[in-house]
């Protein structure tokens, strides 16, 4: 049984005057513990929103439409908030937000901070064990574990921030961590750190599953077993790594791959392409193919497409035209 | 070695610096009422030497002189006198220094409307009273206003929707229009309680349990025409804290850990109270001033009302008494805020120890 | 013009400015569409509310209606003048202390923390002695602007100092724009709107105050003002003898004047910060 699904999952947010945003607009996929997912996109295609998803936190204005999310085999719909604070927070299902460095209280020691999360959690904490608990863990990270425990956020450097925070999302082993955008806005040197303790832990078994959302595709490709390429609130091609990078059949993923500098040899000679245009409003329903307006290979059915799912070539294309 | 306690260093860098202001507080107090022409003993002889010989109104007029600092005295403490033996008068810097020692040493001069009472001795008592009447309404409406602040910024809804507009309008109205307005209702209209003075005129003034119960009969509408206007104010002041902070990463991530709501709430609470405390420090001033003002509707014995008559009764030294001590119990708050500050900020601590 | 279309769309904005704007035009129009007479007695002294006179009389037996409508025009006056200057003085001496940093920061802030200390009416209870006449409305407000334009000064210098450090400044600055120029035209537009919210809070503090130090008596002289109403009511002891309308219609529009400039001043917000912040 796949570790984490997500069935169909259509989730708006409410604006005033009774408008809708339909973020993520028919989203699935599901993990196998032990997977790294990878979901790319540029910023608006409905990542954050599908996060808070994952995770359960369904909090107006964000509103669940339709569709499931399943943590081995246990729903996430139609919970309390409470229920989901206390049960599927941190210890199911944990996140390593993005910007993690400025993501711990400013007035708190780290080893406070961490404590709080496990007394929310877990009953009758004795301070000494905590304490140790704490200790050991982030031994595994590769820091000076004593100083760091007992000082504040801003006594630490940007690096010693970002594995505490990724020591403390990952505290109570969750089953699936979902990493939001861990590298971005980190120097290159920062980035391979950041990289490799994640999958340092991975390799320990402090955990097993990982969604990875960057919005840096040629990155996936060392990170993740399988990737999905995320546009306006839909999947619009999802493959395993080497598929979609070196072989992207959706417009769009072509796109975002010719978009990208990389450094990998072979293509370095080749110059960015841009995307023209802008991601859509997602307020209206739209007609036809959301990428329509922007993709080079766009014909005039593309206007009524009705953006059934196919496979092509061992991958899922949301594209009637892909060969 | 210093370096070492990094609050205690900051406190005292901060003494020192509220002392240089009581020294500028006491010059200021020097310098304004001489920016005017009119000597002000003469002023004060014009009001009060009515229907007394001139033997007596000379020598009353040389007593204060004297202790205005107005006159030169030679080393046996006479005054020296020019050749028709009028007194010669000493520069305005000797004046200057002599008001500095005068003060420095406690001694506000003599109150004319109450000679021989010292200004000293009128002050302080009505100081107490003071202290009394304003330091728990300050405290109590900066908590409970903080707490209900906090609550409207992470509930919102109906209650912040009620609760603000309500804070606001509360804080929009005057102490002293409060207080007159509360007079009115229970003191006149439903004669619940009593509207002059602290304690009732046939009661002692002792540290008796009859004492303390009936002045607090009498406390009671000073005390509420201060603290639910503080109240209001301080809940919008941590409400708007409160709803940015609820908006930082830190508080988001710690949602998503799925951390217990009180925690979360509490926080908040740490984090948007030192610039609450702050910008109590800001406003300490005119909110002193304001309930010193409150005060004079209902007569209470405080220095509000020690001004009013002091005032009225153009009585030169109390004037200078008083509104020297305001300004010093203005210096004595906003120098207690700064050590609370001190002792509670671990931004500052961690600042200090130069991170 | 979009951002007023943006601020009519909230019900606060409206509201506040309605509430104000009524205010002001029964100051200004007032006297257009009623007799207002302060000096002539039309009745016996606290005379009860009639047909003829709405409100009654003060201590005095002249009409209350004309003294609310004369004392409102005092106390706004007394609060534009008031809330100009500190408003002039704060934002300037804010933008220079924000801007500049450095030692120049440090003087502002010690002197800033000086005016902190000494209250208005201390200043004025001191300068009082020397000013036993001409006590008049502009001196009241150039006091009060002169003592309160602390809270300014801190809160523009805040701003002017974390909008110091952003990108568009810095590429000024490589391009050779001296201080006064980076000053003018590259931060006071963005300050503009935050001095504008900034100036509604000094008015209501300078009509405020003007009430204050009329209650001790130290008020404009022979004028009649919101706050030299509420003080003759509190002299003439009119709480005690149940005369209601000598002091609440005083107090309510008191009340009313500093309410809605507080809201006015909460509605922009809303508009204006979200910009500012990022």
């Amino acid at each position: 049984m796949p570790i984490f699904e997500v069935k169909d999952l259509r989730l708006h947010y409410l604006l005033r005057y009774g408008d809708k945003v339909h973020a993520v607009d028919g989203v699935s996929f599901s993990i196998e513990q032990g997977e790294v997912l990878g979901i790319a996109g540029e910023s608006g295609c409905g990542k954050s929103t599908l996060v808070n998803g994952c995770m359960g936190l369904f909090i107006p204005p964000l509103c669940p439409t339709s569709g499931d999310v399943l943590v081995e085999g246990e729903s996430l719909m139609n919970r309390t908030p409470k229920d989901i604070r206390e049960n599927v927070l941190a210890r199911k299902v944990s996140i390593i937000p993005q910007g993690a460095f400025n993501s711990l209280n400013p007035t708190r020691k780290i080893k406070n901070f961490a404590a709080d999360l496990i007394n929310s959690h877990e009953k009758g904490g004795d301070k000494k064990a905590i304490y140790k608990r704490l200790h050991d863990r982030f031994e595994l990270l590769g820091m000076e574990t004593d100083r760091v425990l007992n000082s504040y956020p801003i006594q630490l450097t940007a690096g010693e921030r970002q594995r505490s925070v990724i020591g403390i999302s990952t505290l109570l082993n969750p089953k699936l961590v979902i990493a939001d955008e861990p590298t971005s806005a980190l120097d290159v040197t920062t980035q391979k750190a950041v990289i490799k303790m994640i999958f340092d832990l991975l390799e320990r078994k402090i955990f097993s599953t990982m969604i990875f959302i960057t919005h840096e595709l040629p990155l996936l490709r060392h990170v993740a077993n399988r990737i999905g390429v995320m546009y306006a609130g839909q999947i619009v091609e999802m493959g395993t790594a080497e598929q979609i990078v070196f072989d992207p059949r959706h417009p769009y993923t072509k796109a975002l791959m010719s978009s990208m500098l990389s450094a990998e040899p072979d293509q370095k000679q080749r110059k960015p392409v841009t995307i023209d245009g802008a991601p859509p409003n997602l307020v209206k329903t739209i007609a036809g193919c959301r990428f329509a307006d922007r993709c080079k290979e766009t014909r005039e059915e593309c206007k009524i497409c009705k953006q059934e799912i196919r496979i092509v070539g061992e991958r899922l294309v949301r594209c009637q035209y892909a060969a | 070695m210093l370096k070492k306690y990094p609050t205690t260093r900051y406190i005292l860098r901060s003494g020192g610096w509220y002392f240089l202001t009581f020294l500028v507080a006491i010059s200021v107090n020097f310098v304004l009422p001489r920016l005017g022409k009119a000597n002000p003993v003469d002023i004060i002889i014009a009001k009060h030497g009515a229907g007394k010989t001139q033997h007596a109104i000379q020598v009353k007029e040389e007593g204060y002189l004297k202790e205005f600092g107005l006159v030169k005295l030679d080393p046996d403490g006479a005054i020296v006198r020019d050749a028709d033996g009028k007194p010669v008068r000493s520069s305005l810097w000797s004046q200057y220094v002599s008001y500095l020692g005068m003060c420095l040493r406690g001694d506000l001069g003599t109150s004319f409307m109450n000679y021989p009472k010292k200004v000293s001795e009128i002050v302080i008592e009505a100081v107490a009273w003071d202290f009394a009447l304003q330091l728990p309404a300050i405290i109590l409406g900066w908590l409970l206003g903080n707490i209900l602040g906090a609550l409207a910024a992470y509930k919102r809804g109906v209650f912040d929707y009620l609760f603000f507009p309500l804070s606001l309008l509360v804080c929009s109205i005057p102490f002293f229009a409060f207080g007159m307005l509360l007079k009115y209702q229970f003191g006149i209209v439903w004669p619940i309680f009593p509207t002059t003075g602290g304690y009732a005129s046939n009661i002692h003034y002792s540290f008796s349990w009859e004492f303390f119960s009936n002045a607090s009969y009498y406390y009671f509408l000073p005390f509420m025409s201060i603290f639910p206007v503080l109240l209001g104010g301080y809940a919008i002041g941590m409400r708007s804290m409160g709803i940015y902070e609820l908006g930082t990463d830190y508080i988001r991530y710690a949602s998503y850990l799925g951390i217990k709501e009180n925690r979360i709430i509490s926080y908040v609470f740490r984090n948007a109270m030192l610039p609450q405390l702050t910008g109590v420090a800001l406003n300490l001033g005119n909110m002193i001033g304001g309930a010193l003002i409150a005060e004079i509707i209902f007569s209470y014995p405080g220095l509000g009302t020690t001004i009013l008559k002091a005032i009225q009764g153009q009585d030169y030294t109390l004037i200078q008494g008083t509104a020297l001590l305001v300004a010093i119990m203005i210096i004595a708050a906003n120098f207690t805020v700064d050590i609370v500050i001190a002792i509670f900020d671990p931004r500052v601590k961690a600042g200090m120890a130069g991170a | 013009m979009k951002l007023l279309v943006n601020l009519l769309k909230l019900p606060t904005f409206v509201f506040s400015v309605g509430l104000l704007l009524l205010t002001i035009f029964l100051a200004l129009l007032g006297p257009f569409f009623y007799p207002i007479d302060v000096i002539s007695k039309v009745g016996p002294p606290y005379m009860a509310p009639n047909a003829e006179h709405l409100l009654g009389t003060d201590n005095l037996g002249v009409d209350m209606v004309s003294l609310l409508i004369a004392g409102l025009r005092s106390s706004l006056y007394v609060g534009l003048f008031a809330g100009i200057i500190a408003t002039a003085v704060g934002t300037f001496l804010g933008v220079y202390a924000g801007f500049k940093g450095g030692w120049i920061d440090d003087l502002i802030n010690m002197v800033t923390n000086l005016f902190l200390v000494i209250p208005t009416f201390v200043v004025l209870i001191l300068i009082s002695a020397s000013l036993t006449e001409g006590r008049s409305l502009e001196l009241i407000g150039i006091i009060i602007g002169c003592t309160t334009w602390t809270w300014t000064t801190r809160s523009v210098r805040a701003q002017a100092s974390s909008l110091k450090a952003r990108d568009h400044i810095a590429l000024a600055r490589v391009n050779g724009a001296g201080t006064l120029k980076l000053a003018m035209l590259h931060i006071l537009p963005y300050l503009l709107s935050y001095v504008f919210m900034v100036f509604i809070i000094q008015v209501a503090t300078g009509v405020a105050m003007e009430a204050t130090i009329s209650m001790i008596g130290l008020g404009p002289f022979d004028t009649v003002s919101l706050g030299i109403i509420l003080e003759s009511a509190m002299n003439n002891d009119a709480l005690n003898d149940g005369i209601w309308w000598a002091f609440i219609p005083a107090t309510v529009l008191l009340t009313v004047i500093v309410f809605s400039l507080y809201t006015l001043n909460t509605s922009m917000e809303t508009v204006f910060n979200p910009r500012l912040r990022k």
